[in-house]
């Protein structure tokens, strides 16, 4: 048995704008401890991590380790049903091979019980390995959204470099090239527009921007966003979801081609 | 060609050894490709209708070379890294299929000649594709150009889908590209079909993983070969009124041909007399291939192109814009920095997501109690706890220690931060 109220419904809302185009079918982890999903996109370039703790549900309850393989697209439409303040519930009997997700409006005037069916879902897990970052980012949501939208009408790729000097993102077209530096600024009135650099080893990689752009469609959950850089890592572009976790996603940077030193093929 | 009904059988009973892929999701990935395949696709599909072909000035077939042109151009714009292998000499046992081939071909020469003197269109359409073959020729122009545009070409001894599984084998390449089931057979780790269709068909690539279709079936790769030969190959014939899913069902319960020989009834299935059924398993097994040592570099290099231009414009009547517009995509595509992948950053961990629904139902999760650890060791020790000295003591040496200290000793599943 299954029950998780969440009284801030459309924050599963805003979840599923941010993932459900860069994942089309994931299964959702429950257990005692809290809502998860792991999830690579199609061409396994990219991952999202998403947690959302028990302590932010209203009401938890979760009998058995369960989980739920759902296509994102599905429940997205299903979600969308839901009003924004409308209090949503995740129902699911054990055994069961459908979720209900239950909308009450906020008056309490009236419920709506969407049933979904559930798939399964063949997916590989990854493991994270502890790492320590090079430099770690923290910067307004909505500045870096913007930065990665502006730069993909040059380029399709990103370079971010952190050095003393700030955070430098910069891409290159056929149309020319373009350079957008952040530096650190903490003097501001709400600690949520600081932008702060913390850089232990000067870092700089390349990415996709087609992905970062994905990434940033979980803006509205959270006003700043984290970006974790390791020279040899994947980036780390975190989101905080307010007292109740988080949504990661973790993105593979571009190799720059050295002749014919691949990697075993895994 | 290839096994019959194989497909079938294991859409049917092995459904999770086939995943549809995207095209692009092969990026960065050597692919080995069955190069006779193509080119018979080729003359096929590209530029014919009816009995006319794709030719140059000189009357001769083009098809095959617009065809490779442009396909392997799409591979490499995808960051796909082609290996094209060519078929060497047949081996023995597949004489008498050739011959078949042979007589059949011969045959649809004639119903062609006689459909074209009636008019009828349908039939010119079918019996002209049957009238197809690929001519040493074809062969020789398509390494040619192969060559020119930088892509490696390499020449089996024979069979090339066994190289091609050989290759995959050795991890030279990551999967096998082929319309010809018998890749699977040969023990191609991955295994893709519909990689080299044209991409208006927007057919999605299938890829199949061997070591999914045996566990999937419950074989061995023994009985997996004898399966293949009774559901009939290319090398011997099958025994009559034994197809597929006969086969798979004697197999599991004999596992293998001998013991089917002897346990069948003789009276109702009719075993040829001279059935070759070991010598195909042989050619199977133990493939005449180059071995691991002599295989030569495979190595993808710059496109020549004013051979390209030669040989294309000058001699076989392509247009010059065209082809030059297409050097410049084989070029941008050799620039692009290739994307890496997640798996070779972090390894794969045991499922948590319980698979099947009658899973679902017992769902015990052996990562839940490692996954919220390292979630909460990322967050909050890393840019937290860590955070702050960082930047502060702007990398003093005890915090490298404590790095190094933390870090190493850390496998997954550890956990210090909870």
């Amino acid at each position: 048995m299954l029950e998780l109220r969440l009284v801030q419904g459309s924050l599963l809302k805003k979840v599923l704008e941010a993932i459900k185009d860069l994942v089309n079918d994931a299964n959702f982890d429950c257990s005692s401890t809290g809502f998860s999903l792991q999830a690579m996109d199609s061409s396994h370039v990219a991952l999202v991590a998403l947690l959302l703790r028990s302590e932010g549900f209203e009401h938890y309850r979760c009998d058995r380790n369960i989980s739920m393989g759902m296509n994102l697209n599905n429940m997205s439409k299903m979600l969308k049903c839901a009003g924004n303040d409308d209090i949503i519930t995740i129902k699911a009997d054990d055994g069961s091979d459908t979720v209900t997700f239950m909308f009450e409006s906020p008056t309490q005037d009236k419920i709506a019980d969407f049933e979904m069916k559930l798939m399964d879902i063949d997916s590989e897990h990854l493991g994270i390995p502890e790492a320590e970052y090079h430099a770690i980012v923290r910067m307004p949501s909505s500045e870096f959204a913007r930065i990665c939208k502006d730069l993909s009408s040059i380029g399709d790729t990103v370079v971010i470099s952190v050095s003393k000097e700030g955070v430098k993102f910069s891409t290159r077209g056929d149309i020319g090239t373009a350079n957008i530096v952040c530096r650190q600024n903490t003097t501001v009135d709400k600690p949520e527009e600081a932008t702060v650099i913390e850089m232990n080893e000067p870092v700089s990689l390349t990415f996709a921007l087609r992905y970062m752009n994905s990434f940033t469609k979980a803006t509205p959950l959270s006003s700043s966003v984290t970006i974790s850089l390791s020279n040899e890592l994947p980036v780390v572009v975190e989101y905080k979801i307010a007292e109740m976790g988080y949504i990661r996603f973790y993105l593979a940077p571009k190799i720059e081609e050295d002749e014919d030193e691949t990697k075993p093929q895994v | 060609m290839g096994i019959k009904g194989l497909t079938k059988l294991l859409a049917d009973n092995a459904p999770k050894a086939m995943k549809e892929q995207k095209f692009e999701s092969f990026f960065g990935r050597k692919i080995a490709i069955d190069a006779s395949m193509s080119i018979y696709q080729f003359l096929i599909v590209v530029g014919r209708s009816g009995a006319e072909m794709l030719t140059n000035e000189a009357g001769e077939v083009t098809s095959h070379l617009q065809g490779m042109f442009s396909r392997t151009i799409r591979l490499l714009e995808s960051g796909l890294k082609p290996v094209y292998v060519f078929d060497g000499k047949p081996p023995d046992l597949k004489k008498q299929e050739l011959s078949k081939r042979f007589t059949k071909r011969a045959d649809a020469s004639e119903d062609l000649a006689e459909a074209m003197e009636s008019g009828n269109k349908e039939d010119i359409e079918k019996f002209s594709k049957r009238t197809v073959k690929v001519t040493k020729q074809h062969n020789d122009d398509c390494k040619r150009l192969l060559r020119l545009m930088g892509v490696p070409v390499v020449e089996a001894p024979s069979e090339a889908e066994a190289q091609c599984a050989s290759l995959c084998k050795s991890g030279k390449v990551y999967a096998v590209a082929s319309e010809d089931m018998d890749s699977l057979t040969f023990g191609a780790p991955r295994f893709l079909r519909h990689l080299m269709d044209p991409s208006s068909r927007k057919i999605p690539v299938m890829e199949f993983e061997v070591a999914k279709v045996l566990e999937e079936l419950n074989l061995t790769m023994d009985q997996f070969i004898d399966l293949c030969i009774l559901s009939g190959c290319d090398y011997c014939d099958s025994i009559r009124g034994i197809g597929g899913l006969t086969a798979l069902k004697l197999i599991r319960q004999h596992s293998s041909i001998e013991n089917i020989l002897e346990n069948i009834n003789k009276e109702r299935y009719q075993i040829p007399d001279d059935w070759p059924y070991q010598e195909a398993r042989r050619l199977f097994k133990e493939p005449l291939v180059f071995k691991e040592e002599e295989q030569l570099e495979i190595k993808w290099t710059a496109p020549d192109e004013e051979g390209l231009i030669t040989f294309l414009v000058n001699e076989n009547g392509f247009n010059s814009d065209r082809v030059t517009k297409a050097i410049e995509k084989i070029k941008a595509a050799k620039n692009k920095s290739s994307q890496g992948r997640l798996e070779s950053f972090f390894k794969p961990a045991a499922n948590p997501s319980a698979p099947a629904p009658t899973k679902r139902k017992e769902s015990k999760c052996v990562l839940r109690t490692f996954k919220p650890a390292i979630q909460h060791k990322m967050s909050s020790v890393h840019l937290f706890n860590w955070s702050r000295p960082m930047v502060n003591g702007n990398l003093s040496l005890p915090i490298i220690d404590l790095a190094s200290k933390h870090s190493v000793p850390l496998s997954r599943g550890v956990s210090f931060g909870a």
